[in-house]
């Protein structure tokens, strides 16, 4: 046994050489965050190379009230929660959902964001008459009823049509649960790959955040495009956008809730999606 | 057009500079992972030639694995996998905390196995190449084997090795996009990035495939280069 001690302590030593590998003291004076770095407006990049967006801001103002250096680090979405397990970073905030699938794998604070989603498709397809009545319907226990309404409602103007949306997202679990039998779902690895094979006419539609749509329809260079269709939120949907942290932190954990539900009750959140997006996107209890 | 310039240009709102770095970073990392493959690849197929069973069996295994699974797992194995198996082991010793595999070294060290055991392969053809006549011509005037090696071994066989290594180093150059997954920044992650923030992805993308093609280019005029130089003084039949 000593010598199986003695051989990993030399192994992690050369490694540790090599590789720059540190291990943080746990009392969170020092956080390193991660985001995607290419979701404007919740965290994009500048052409300096320096991140900006909401979540940039939202993480400063948070580090501050929790009294802690941060640091934040861009890293690819689909590697994330691997990459936060194996402890590359301490926290996530990437515009990501809390959704069940998720809370498998990582632990979330209260949400800081929610905003529902909805279809973009061309101006000239038959989609851009799907009904929008401006309103959010809920797929929480209370909503459900009206939403599976509505969902049943356009299904017929949706049979046989192609829509795409990113992989591994909670709009994807929501197209897979409530459309798969009418609709040719296609997954990409990122929201602006099906912005173009929208624009170039090989699907029908997409389905993503609004928040994110928005911006994209409001392109000059996407004048043809239009959203369309009722907003969804909560459920599959994920329950709003939220901080995602190891299950092994719990102190970190109540640090980031407490900050998250302070920036909500003040009304940073308000000022910075307003900021940000032009619109609130505080989550509504 | 003139948007386009300024979008890829080094102004204030050019992204000239960002994706001049990530080329860089494309060159740093290809490159260390194809020297660390020659490394290994030349090793192997000195086991595969000369290395009694149990090493000629681990270095068939080697190729063999590494060639047949895809390349992203095994970057995936290595930089998220590596980092929990080098975490464990620290803490079998006592430390708290993580232990990482910085991105460089994992992207650069999973591309250079994955080019290794194809160079391997290509260091095994360019030995079967040489004439057995000058080996054994080379054996009965007593060379000794170390004399052998560096005297007729190397020099034929690397000539014979080049026009494969350079297809060799095309795979590990565009294998280096595959790295963007890990979160180091180059051509592919950075041409992603600046898709999403400007919501421009056509100049980017074509931007990113423009650099790659350059890369391959001089690249591949200078493994013609060597390639000539090699062959001077060889007679082509």
């Amino acid at each position: 046994m000593k010598l199986m001690h003695l051989c990993a302590a030399a192994l992690v030593a050369s490694l540790s050489l090599v590789t720059g590998a540190s291990a943080q003291p746990k009392d969170w004076a020092n956080i390193k965050i991660a985001t995607e770095g290419a979701y404007k407006p919740w965290n994009f990049t500048d052409a300096s190379g320096k991140l900006i967006g909401f979540e940039v801001d939202l993480a400063e103002d948070l580090c501050k009230r929790m009294k802690a250096k941060c640091e934040i680090v861009a890293q690819a979405f689909d590697g994330v929660i691997p990459a936060l397990n194996a402890g590359k970073f301490d926290a996530i905030m990437a515009g990501m959902n809390i959704t069940d699938k998720r809370k498998e794998a990582i632990a979330f604070t209260a949400p800081y964001g929610r905003t529902p989603s909805t279809f973009a498709v061309l101006k000239s397809n038959a989609l851009a008459k799907l009904p929008d009545d401006g309103k959010v319907y809920s797929l929480m226990p209370d909503g459900l009823a009206a939403a599976e309404k509505s969902i049943n409602e356009i299904k017929p103007l949706l049979k046989g049509k192609v829509i795409g949306v990113q992989t591994s997202t909670a709009q994807a679990n929501f197209l897979e649960k409530y459309f798969k039998d009418v609709i040719d779902i296609r997954q990409y690895k990122t929201t602006e790959q099906h912005d173009l094979d929208l624009a170039a006419g090989r699907v029908d539609g997409v389905f993503a955040s609004i928040s994110y749509l928005k911006g994209v329809v409001e392109e000059p260079k996407n004048k043809d495009m239009t959203l369309a269709g009722p907003r969804y939120g909560g459920g599959p949907l994920g329950f709003g956008v939220a901080v995602g942290l190891r299950k092994g932190d719990p102190e970190l954990l109540a640090k980031f809730d407490a900050a998250v539900n302070a920036a909500v009750a003040d009304g940073t959140v308000k000022t910075l999606s307003t900021k940000w997006f032009g619109f609130d996107i505080t989550p509504q209890h | 057009m003139a948007d386009y310039v300024e979008l890829m240009g080094f102004g204030p709102k050019g992204w000239g500079l960002l994706m001049a770095q990530a080329t860089l970073m494309t060159i740093a990392v290809s490159a260390t992972a194809f020297a660390l493959g020659s490394a290994l690849g030349a090793l192997v197929a000195w086991a595969r030639i000369e290395g009694n069973r149990p090493l000629r069996i681990a270095a068939d295994a080697y190729v063999t694995v590494l060639r047949g699974i895809p390349d992203l797992l095994v970057i995936y194995l290595l930089y998220f996998g590596g980092s929990q198996a080098l975490t464990a082991l620290a803490h079998l010793v006592g430390a708290k905390g993580f232990v990482g595999v910085n991105a460089f070294a994992a992207g650069a060290i999973a591309v250079g196995i994955i080019s290794g055991a194809y160079q391997s392969e290509v260091f095994r053809g360019a030995f079967a190449a040489i004439a057995r006549g000058e080996l054994e011509a080379a054996r009965s005037v007593g060379m000794s084997r170390p004399l052998l090696f560096r005297r007729i071994i190397v020099p034929q066989a690397l000539r014979f090795a080049i026009p494969g290594l350079g297809n060799v180093w095309q795979l590990a150059l565009k294998e280096s996009a595959l790295i963007s997954v890990v979160g180091l920044t180059e051509i592919l992650r950075q041409a992603q990035v600046g898709a999403g923030s400007t919501r421009q992805p056509f100049e980017f993308f074509i931007t990113a495939a423009a650099l790659y093609l350059v890369l391959s280019t001089i690249s591949g005029l200078g493994f013609q280069r060597a390639e000539a130089l090699g062959m001077r003084g060889v007679r082509r039949s």
